[in-house]
């Protein structure tokens, strides 16, 4: 069920009418990050790679960026690389500077207002992922540069039609045309998109660009509209249902009174620990802090990403590692995941966005795990068999 | 050998690289002492890191003198045959020939490092590596671009303001380095 | 492949082997499996899709494999080689493990395939061709028919570091650090690196820190020469470390780059022979040191 449902107003914005309203945001000087197609071949990488020798059809990599222009917007509705956390927490980011004069030390702080900058086309999972990290970032202490971004931006998501056997976002508590994170939805339909604002900010967007969108209540074949869309995000969920269905409940209890259980105690036998899937995450968030000296007495401290897949994530100063193997190491994902922030926040810390199964080439697959663990929990007959 | 510097380019753009020189202790530190005792003229870019043998030298010590903004180094110890442990250069040798190698594959001009042997008695020997490394670091400029990788200072984010403040190409930059 | 798994079961049985180490095909493709129980042998496979290498399961940091027993690990001729790397530098004991060899024509470049397929020069690892270990001798067991030479792929690894070699300076240096800020500092390449052993890899030594830890460009250039500085003379050229990077670093051209180098250099070329010393850590008398003043 969408929330725009609850709050109103639907728009329809034809293509056109999208491309220019993005033209419009970038020559204000908005920054705009939407889904962009790189093509692969284009770059130096063409080298190593065979996709790009072959005859036929050139591979293509979707990725959130920053717009220069209107014309890069992609609209296809694959899912990009990396998901929207780049943008909110970036892969190393500066947290203070610091000069030292003499036995004084002089901080320089960073900004942490930013200026208001809009996503377009984001993907449901990635912008719910937001919603669901936010939540640890206002818990003990205020992340002001994750919050700084987040108020900055307004993000308006593209209903997606499900990418492949990987997807399971309905398992977790979304869904393919949720507006969770986010402040309106985009739902494709003849001659452009259905256009459901959800928050203040996405009201205000259309406000500011009013010429662009027509109010679909006063408006010829609306209704048609508004089933054609319906109707497409209602097969979408069904599509994605069909690859998972969990009681997420039972799960996160399960996991919670069965840490020795062989099923969780397992599960990391074949991992590496490189880490990929927490890179590759919405909702994986951990990062390391470092102080990085430039010359004599001044320097930059910096956070960057983490992931509690490396062996070093939990090596104490006394040289005690409580995760000092595999094992337990995917144990905590599996756990952290699924039992211990559900119990601790309400929010299940995963979209279903299915990028850490697709990313991992050592074969983990978290389609499976979770259907073992809800066979475990709801069915343990059948999981003794 | 003669003992004048080359300064030639120097006065151009004012220009003087520096030079990180990481030596092994028996050979080259006592040779370019010596070149010091002799009094003999060479350019003065050079600073001197003392290590017992090449064969300590790790290539991190020279990709860490490049990361700090050093335009060229300089690797220097005892002939082969004449290691005061008795094989540190031998294996220093095949290891600084791999990394000289992939450097230049990685695309940092081989002329930035200086590989040679210098004995303790070659203080006349340390003095051309000196000034023939300094002419030729001079000669391919400032070495920016390693150090530059990093951010230098932290004030990465795009700074408030309103919607209309105009995106410069440099705030983007930074904006997308943050 | 019932020869394979005949062999895993009695292997298994007779209590040789505590675990067999092997693929098998999973929703999304080959992948390692660690099988103990005689009856789950028939999940074995060997196909084109078998590009995993397994010996990194070896590493000896890798405290929740060795718990499973004694091992029966699966190998091709490359990852043959990754054993002898191992043995070579002391991280393992030549009786601690068994290994079933198979014959090998080449493997898939994109693996992850519901079916295995039959290679062509459109879909081929590159790095499989020229393989010198297609039938793996450092092994206990020997399986399978002998396959035909693996097609020459479009490009092979060698003419693309030969058009990298042959562009400029500025070129090459643009052309890394575009692709090393891309990393993101996971340490996959490391991770998966079946030589990657070190108890605590310098790029974690904090005192002092001598790699910069942020996935800065600069950061990551000097971890990515390092990593590879670290490999002369010892990479296998499984491919692993280019296959699991998330964001697609050619790993294998710098790798290759190396590989070029220790040969002309030191006539030395990797094998799955454990007697022949690596390079580095070796030397002779007589090393070219052309570029020595």
């Amino acid at each position: 069920m969408s929330n725009a449902e609850a709050t109103g107003t639907t728009h329809f914005i034809s293509d056109d009418h999208l491309r220019s309203l993005t033209g419009d945001l970038l020559g204000a000087g908005t920054e705009v990050i939407a889904p962009v197609a790189v093509d692969v071949c284009a770059s130096p990488s063409a080298i190593a790679s065979s996709a790009c020798l072959r005859p036929g059809v050139k591979p293509v990599d979707i990725e959130y960026r920053v717009l220069a222009d209107a014309t890069e917007l992609d609209l296809s509705r694959g899912l990009p690389v990396l998901s929207l956390k780049q943008y909110f927490l970036p892969e190393y980011e500066a947290l203070c500077g610091w000069r030292e004069h003499g036995t004084e030390v002089e901080i320089e702080a960073v900004p942490t207002e930013f200026a208001p900058r809009v996503v377009l086309a984001a993907k449901p999972c990635d912008s719910a992922a937001l919603a669901v990290v936010d939540k640890v970032m206002n818990w003990d202490y205020q992340d002001e540069l994750w919050n700084g971004r987040r108020e900055a931006t307004t993000i308006v998501n593209l209903a997606c039609p499900v990418i492949d056997e990987s997807c399971f976002c309905t398992a977790v508590g979304t869904s393919p045309d949720d507006t969770k994170g986010a402040d309106a939805l985009l739902s494709p339909v003849e001659g452009g998109y259905l256009f459901e604002a959800t928050t203040d900010k996405g009201r205000a967007l259309v406000d500011a660009h009013a010429a662009y969108f027509t109010a679909e209540a006063d408006s010829n074949g609306a209704e048609q509209r508004g089933r054609q869309a319906a109707e497409e995000r209602a097969a979408a969920r069904v599509r994605v249902a069909a690859n998972l269905e969990i009681d997420a409940a039972s799960v996160r209890d399960w996991i919670d009174t069965h840490f020795e259980d062989p099923l969780l105690a397992a599960l990391g036998v074949r991992c590496n620990g490189c880490g990929a899937c927490s890179s590759v995450c919405p909702t994986c968030h951990c990062f390391d802090i470092v102080d990085e000296e430039e010359g004599i007495g001044k320097g930059t401290r910096r956070r960057c990403w983490d992931t509690c897949q490396a062996p070093t994530f939990t090596l104490h100063a006394s040289g005690h590692n409580p995760r000092d193997s595999q094992n337990p190491r995917y144990r905590q994902r599996i756990n952290h995941k699924f039992s211990v922030y559900p119990l601790k926040f309400g929010e299940v810390l995963c979209t279903g966005c299915g990028r850490c199964t697709r990313v991992c080439h050592a074969g983990q697959d978290l389609v499976e795990i979770l259907q073992a663990i809800d066979i475990a929990a709801r069915r343990p007959e059948v999981a003794a068999t | 050998m003669s003992d004048a510097i080359d300064t030639s380019g120097a006065a151009a753009n004012g220009f003087e690289p520096r030079i990180t020189a990481f030596v092994c202790n028996w050979c080259t530190y006592t040779g370019a002492d010596l070149a010091g005792t002799s009094r003999l003229h060479m350019a003065s870019n050079v600073r001197i890191i003392r290590l017992p043998c090449t064969g300590r030298i790790d290539p991190l010590f020279i990709i860490k003198a490049f990361e700090r903004g050093a335009d060229g180094v300089i690797v220097s110890g005892c002939h082969p045959a004449d290691c005061h442990y008795t094989t540190g250069n031998y294996h220093a040798r095949r290891r600084f020939a791999v990394f000289h190698d992939i450097m230049e594959f990685i695309g940092v001009d081989p002329r930035r490092m200086t590989f040679s042997w210098v004995s303790a008695s070659e203080g006349a020997k340390w003095r051309d590596v000196v000034n023939e490394a300094v002419t030729n670091v001079r000669a391919l400029g400032p070495f920016d671009a390693y150090r530059a990788l990093a951010p230098e200072d932290a004030g990465v984010a795009t700074p408030a303001g309103p919607a209309a403040e105009v995106a410069t190409p440099a705030a983007t930059a930074k904006a997308e380095a943050s | 492949m019932n020869e394979l798994r005949e062999l895993a079961r009695t292997l298994l049985t007779d209590g040789t082997v505590r675990v067999i180490i092997g693929w098998e095909a999973a929703r999304r493709g080959a992948r390692p499996v660690f099988v103990t129980d005689p009856a789950d042998t028939d999940k074995l496979i060997f196909d084109t899709r078998c590009v995993h290498n397994l010996v990194t399961y070896l590493n000896p940091r890798r405290d929740n494999v060795a718990e499973l027993g004694k091992i029966g690990l699966v190998v091709k001729g490359c990852d043959a080689k990754a054993v002898a790397g191992l043995l070579r530098e002391a991280q393992l004991t030549r009786d601690d493990i068994v290994l079933i060899g198979v014959r090998c024509g080449g493997v898939l470049e994109e693996a992850e395939l519901p079916e295995a397929v039959a290679l062509s020069s459109e879909n081929v690892a590159p790095r499989c061709y020229g393989c010198d270990n297609r039938e793996p001798k450092l092994v206990d067991h020997l399986l399978g028919e002998a396959q035909p030479d693996p097609p020459r792929p479009i490009m092979t690894i060698d003419e693309r570091v030969a058009a990298l070699d042959a562009r400029p300076l500025e070129e090459r240096w643009a052309f890394w650090t575009e692709q090393f800020s891309k990393c993101v500092r996971c340490y996959a390449c490391r991770q998966v690196c079946p030589l990657c052993v070190c108890e605590r890899c310098v790029a974690e030594k904090s005192r002092p820190q001598w790699i910069e830890s942020s996935a800065h460009p600069r950061g990551n250039m000097s971890w990515n020469i390092t990593r590879a500085l670290h490999l002369a003379g010892r990479c296998v050229d499984c491919g692993e470390c280019e296959r699991f990077c998330p964001v697609g670093i050619p790993l294998s051209l710098v790798n290759r780059k190396l590989q070029q180098i220790v040969a002309e250099r030191y006539d030395y070329t990797v094998s799955d022979d454990p007697e022949n010393p690596a390079p580095i850590g070796d030397y002779r008398l007589d090393d070219k040191q052309e570029f020595i003043k």
